[in-house]
């Protein structure tokens, strides 16, 4: 197994062929050029639906576009990237991003190449921004928010809590004999937005220095172990559930913290449960979440690279993102389409809000040790056998042996 | 020993050859053997030594291996001999899967002996259906066994609901199983003279935790999956053994448990050193059990060598860490069949 993981990504550098149409007739016609978008599939109506934005793009320009959804995305798109054979245009999750941009094979938003880059979102052109290059437009976005039982809510008499000690208190106050007030996966792209909250986080936000080991930090990490540790807080396996949403959704608890990927999975296995979405409670130094958010990149060899921008710009333009979030609780990453959205769904409109204070997802190569650090020691704290001491010392250790 | 006799006749044979002979035959050798050696060549071989190759450089699995720069045995060094997250990483890994191997291959092999010998008599009613329910595990996908094997070590699954006493939570269960041992006669705490020393950055303490709970479950899976394919081979071997010599045992007098022991056991030792050497190999190198239930948590307790490797290279971007972690997998199983073949060697 050990040799065959590698053997993939070396068999596939080996056979770096071209193929796809030739673009060598005229260069601004797409006639009959084949253009690929690999990435990965998040749900069939999803991949219908990105199919069809493409299909429309082929039936204006003559393009014969493509989606195609891999699994095992990161082995496969490496593969590709490493053999030199890149697909045109493919997904960019903003964690990897730094990554890709580092081995410099992304290429960077040619001039104008994209129409009103400033409608886009400043923080997630951000996102997908390392050592000052932009290298992408975002396909969509979504945030971490507080998701609770309606039904729960109204029996205890509670109102959606704003701060953390009314978090504390609904958590307690809802936690019964079969149900935990809050379940919340054991991560760090969940209890980081306490961090935030606190005015802190793992590191600095140029990921310079490491910031975990702060009186703030602390106070947000003792307040989470608090919960857990008192049992109005449980993780989801404690409650035998596959993540958060699960949990939630049987009610085995009445509050959780989940990005809008909750919505779509609630509606098909859970459609019974009322739900509520609501501001992530604000912390010390005001709220905080997070935003996770995918790009179109385009390889920096690309074949094509004028038809594969002029296909991002179709599916990442007003119209396209607005095309693309119309069916999906998913954001829009334009401003300009951020009202009808929120007409259209007034009740996930917290999502959205949260888009003004998120944090970006993000760190930098080699950064996933560090994380892999902080999760375990998560866990321990947990599990009843860690302590936050723990975490911040051990975790502060492994980002020092990062950043050097 | 069937295999070494014939290769003897074979020597034999060769040595009574005139060379002319000899030399045409090599050829046609080759040349039929060609189609093989080309495909081994490229699709193990080579993956071999470039991977040899890039765990002496910095490689980010995302550029050509060949745009890599050298780095000596810096990969080495901070998987052996830097303190640091790395080889803290590697080394619970190695802990995670010795306790695996040394769990899973002695269980698989007895159990797949003892079936074999009872699916073996001549006098059970259904033998075919037995041989068919003991395989099957064996040519299902691994990812299907795996994810029913989390229906069962469910908190209110089927094996919860079977045990007595309170119910465990199988798939979220850090605590090893000698910790766990220890707790029952009261050693909560570990003693100073083994929480103090550290072998690459864990404890001694932590070193001897056994296999987690979880990593325990999903032992259960791999013995179960495994244990048919190995059955099949000691079956095979178990019917080469000649009836007669069985036969004549029983006209001495012999009782069941003696022709076992004296006879068939013996008889089958060449079969359980291949069995073993094929457990060795397979269980160093679990990697689909753990990607689809519990992906090296909780708290890495289910990490392993296989699975650090692909983190390492798909999520971390250090190819040459994960290609130098792929050569040390190879050094460890080589090792082991070495030793292995030395034991059985001196028994005989």
């Amino acid at each position: 197994m050990s040799a065959a993981l590698l053997a993939t990504a070396l068999v596939a550098a080996g056979c770096g062929g071209d193929g796809g149409g030739g673009s060598d007739s005229d260069p601004t016609s797409l006639e009959g050029l084949e253009l690929q978008v690999m990435g990965w599939s998040s749900s069939e109506a999803e991949d219908e639906a990105l199919s069809a934005l493409i299909e429309q793009f082929n039936a204006e320009t003559g393009a014969r576009a493509l989606f195609n959804p891999v699994p095992e995305y990161d082995a496969t798109l490496q593969s590709a990237l490493a053999g030199n054979s890149p697909p045109d245009v493919f997904y960019v999750d903003s964690n990897r991003l730094p990554d890709l941009a580092d081995a410099g094979v992304l290429a960077p938003v040619p001039d104008g190449a994209l129409s009103d880059p400033d409608d886009i979102y400043p923080s997630l052109r951000e996102a997908f921004t390392y050592d000052g290059t932009w290298y992408c437009p975002p396909k969509d976005f979504s945030t971490l928010a507080l998701v609770y039982d309606v039904q729960a809510f109204e029996e205890a008499g509670l109102q959606p809590p704003t701060t953390w000690e009314e978090l504390r208190a609904a958590a307690e106050a809802l936690t019964t004999d079969d149900r935990v007030g809050l379940v919340m996966g054991v991560e760090y792209p969940r209890w980081a937005v306490f961090l935030f909250q606190a005015g802190t986080a793992l590191t600095n936000d140029e990921v310079t220095e490491v910031t975990i080991d702060s009186p703030q930090a602390r106070e947000a990490l003792e307040f989470v172990a608090g919960m857990y540790a008192d049992g109005i807080a449980a993780s989801p396996s404690q409650v035998d559930a596959g993540w958060a949403g699960e949990a939630f959704g049987q009610g085995k608890a009445a509050m959780t913290i989940e990005g809008n990927w909750i919505v779509p999975a609630l509606a098909q296995d859970f459609p019974d449960r009322e739900y509520a979405v609501a501001e992530l409670p604000a912390g010390p130094a005001g709220k905080g979440t997070f935003a996770f958010t995918v790009c179109y990149g385009v390889a920096a060899n690309a074949k094509n690279p004028d038809a594969s921008w002029a296909l991002v710009e179709y599916l990442t333009n007003a119209e396209g993102a607005e095309a693309w979030t119309r069916d999906f609780p998913v954001m829009p990453a334009r401003a300009s389409a951020r009202d009808t959205w929120v007409s259209e769904r007034p009740e996930l409109a917290a999502f959205l809000a949260g888009a003004e204070y998120a944090h970006k997802w993000q760190f930098r190569p080699g950064f996933g040790d560090v994380v892999g650090v902080f999760d375990e020691n998560a866990q321990a704290i947990v599990a009843g056998n860690g302590s936050v001491d723990e975490l911040i010392e051990k975790t502060a250790a492994a980002a020092g042996d990062v950043l050097g | 020993m069937p295999v070494g006799s014939t290769v003897r006749r074979i020597r034999a044979r060769r040595r009574g050859r005139r060379p002319g002979v000899l030399a045409g035959e090599r050829a046609f050798g080759w040349l039929f053997t060609l189609p093989a050696l080309v495909g081994l060549m490229v699709f193990l071989v080579a993956p071999i030594l470039v991977t040899a190759w890039l765990s002496f450089r910095k490689w980010n699995g995302i550029v050509s291996p060949f745009e890599s720069t050298p780095v000596g045995l810096d990969n080495y060094r901070e998987l052996l001999t830097e303190p640091g997250v790395r080889r803290g990483d590697f080394a619970k890994a190695l802990r995670n899967n010795l306790y695996y191997v040394l769990g899973v291959v002695p269980a698989q092999t007895t159990l797949a002996f003892v079936l074999a010998v009872i699916v073996n008599q001549r006098f059970l009613r259904g033998r075919g259906f037995f041989r068919t329910a003991y395989y099957f595990p064996s040519i299902t996908s691994s990812i299907a066994v795996a994810l029913m094997f989390t229906f069962l070590f469910q908190v209110n699954g089927l094996i919860n609901k079977l045990l007595p006493g309170r119910a465990v939570n199988w798939l979220d269960n850090a605590n090893g199983l000698i910790h766990l041992g220890l707790r029952a006669v009261g050693v909560r705490d570990a003693p100073a003279w083994l929480a103090e020393p550290e072998v690459m950055d864990l404890s001694l303490w932590e070193w001897l935790s056994g296999p987690s709970v979880t990593m325990f479950a999903i032992m259960t899976l791999a013995v179960w999956t495994t244990t048919g394919t190995m059955m099949l081979i000691f079956l095979a071997g178990l019917q080469s053994i000649n009836p007669s010599v069985e036969e004549a045992a029983r006209v001495d007098g012999a009782s069941a448990v003696q022709r076992f022991w004296r006879i068939t056991v013996p008889l089958m030792k060449p079969i359980i050193f291949f069995v073993v050497t094929l457990g060795v190999i397979g269980t160093w190198q679990v990697f689909d059990q753990i990607f689809a239930i519990s992906f090296g948590g909780p708290q890495k307790t289910t990490l392993t060598p296989a699975f650090l490797i692909y983190t390492q290279l798909f999520q971390n971007s250090q190819g040459g860490i994960a290609a130098a972690i792929a050569v040390m997998v190879l050094a460890i199983i080589v090792a082991f069949t070495l030793v292995q073949r030395r034991l059985t060697r001196e028994e005989r």
